[in-house]
């Protein structure tokens, strides 16, 4: 069983990672929500999913 | 490169930039480490994880002080830092350790008790990392950590916690609280089995008596009080009486329904007595103005007098005599103390002789006096945690 959770949260530390990617990507190839303030939203965003995809936070 | 790819580059490479430091940040409380100078009566130091070896390595293992009289008496193990944000259990715990005097029975003490929960801060709460403790010889730093066992070590919380053994449907952030997953399962997630380790421990070393520090909002019911499971309710109930020399105590026992929490658990899953002890904490109430290290030192908040004279509060609170980090790990102190000394009085066959600082100490000579410097000390006496 402590494997099993094991195995759960590094699927769950990739996935962060991958969600984290998913951002940057949508950061630069979007068509909708173009204008200024979604590029600061986007780029933000990337924080929290890099933190933790890291095990730093 | 267009223009407008310059710009969200330059947006990218500015949060990572910030996000560089926001991570030195939390890399340094995760990493740094406490400085304790234990006293002559101290033993050995063994880790929990030497009660349950699958945390070995992990964020949930921590040290335990052993203080062995080496004669007769009982088994009294002390922990603060179940609820790192809670800071007074274990400078209370720290103090103990630098002043203890045993001169029959034995002491088992442990400061950290959710290591993993000590080294990170709470998610959006915008709390103070550190305090710092003045003394003679300058200032002692402490980590101020969560109240869970960190994210990064047992993630994900799932949608219903549902405690082990009684199936009981608890709050889903609760599988990470120290004090909702006794008595804990050896192959559960994390933070069960760092209770269960301290079950093995209890159970295993013949523990006659369970204290566990912690503080409390002034907005809820069981502050300033003793938590006793019902087994440990003479004891908590005449040791209450006795606090009220120094200082005012209530007393409750623990409810039979409400599972996972150490007055529960470690009462009915082992032979030992267990009693909880909350003091006044004023950092945590949802009233309170700004969150800061002064005001964890203290303890003067406008908002909390208001809601004194509003009649909102559990407990007296005057901004003018607030309770200080000094007062509150003092009254721990004095509350253990009582606590121990009414078992001796329940069980003489197995009295515990011992000394370390009071609540009336503490007041008269502040806590910093009690606090030992490390540099100074036999560096075979200086401990990290």
């Amino acid at each position: 069983m402590v494997i099993l959770q094991e195995i759960i949260h590094y699927i769950y530390l990739i996935m962060s990672g991958f969600f984290g990617l998913l951002l940057v990507r949508a950061l630069f190839k979007r068509t909708t929500r173009t204008n200024l303030v979604y590029d600061i939203v986007y780029a933000y965003a990337v924080i929290p999913f890099l933190l933790r995809a890291l095990r730093i936070r | 490169m267009s223009a407008s790819n310059i710009r969200k580059l330059a947006f990218l490479v500015l949060f990572l930039v910030l996000a560089g430091f926001a991570s030195a940040e939390f890399k340094g409380l995760r990493y740094f480490k406490e400085k304790v100078v234990v006293s002559e009566a101290f033993t050995e130091k063994r880790m929990l994880s030497d009660w349950l070896p699958n945390i070995k390595g992990t964020w949930g293992d921590t040290p335990v002080y052993f203080y062995d009289s080496g004669k007769p008496g009982a088994t009294v193990l002390i922990y603060g830092g179940a609820h790192p944000y809670e800071p007074a259990g274990t400078i209370a715990v720290y103090v103990i350790m630098e002043n203890l005097q045993l001169s029959n029975g034995r002491f088992i003490l442990i400061p950290r008790a959710d290591m993993s929960a000590s080294t990170e801060g709470i998610l959006g709460n915008a709390y103070p990392q550190y305090l710092h403790i003045p003394t003679s010889w300058g200032q002692q730093q402490y980590r101020i950590g969560d109240r869970e066992t960190a994210l990064i070590d047992q993630w994900p919380d799932p949608f219903t916690y549902v405690h082990y053994p009684s199936k009981q449907n608890l709050a889903y952030q609760d599988l990470r609280n120290f004090n909702r997953t006794f008595p804990g399962r050896a192959d559960g997630t994390l933070t069960e089995r760092m209770s269960f380790a301290f079950m093995e421990l209890i159970r295993n070393e013949k523990v006659d008596l369970v204290i566990d520090f912690h503080e409390a909002s002034l907005m809820y019911p069981v502050v300033d009080t003793y938590v006793t499971h019902q087994r440990a309710e003479d004891i908590a109930m005449m040791a209450a009486m006795y606090c009220q020399l120094e200082m005012p105590m209530k007393c409750e026992v623990s409810p039979k329904g409400l599972r996972g929490l150490t007055h529960r658990e470690i009462g009915d899953y082992s032979d030992a007595l267990c009693v909880l002890i909350e003091t006044a904490e004023p950092f945590i109430d949802r009233v309170v103005g700004r969150v800061t290290e002064q005001l964890m030192i203290d303890g003067k908040d406008e908002f909390l007098e208001r809601a004194s004279e509003k009649g909102l509060l559990y407990t007296s609170y005057d901004i003018n005599d607030a309770p200080t980090i000094d007062h509150r790990v003092a009254r721990l102190l004095t509350a253990s103390l009582e606590l121990i000394k009414m078992y001796d009085q329940f069980y003489p066959d197995k009295a515990v002789e011992f000394w370390y600082p009071r609540f009336t100490d503490v007041k008269t000579n502040g806590l910093g006096s009690y606090l030992h410097d490390p540099s100074a000390a036999d560096p075979s006496r200086v401990f990290e945690n």
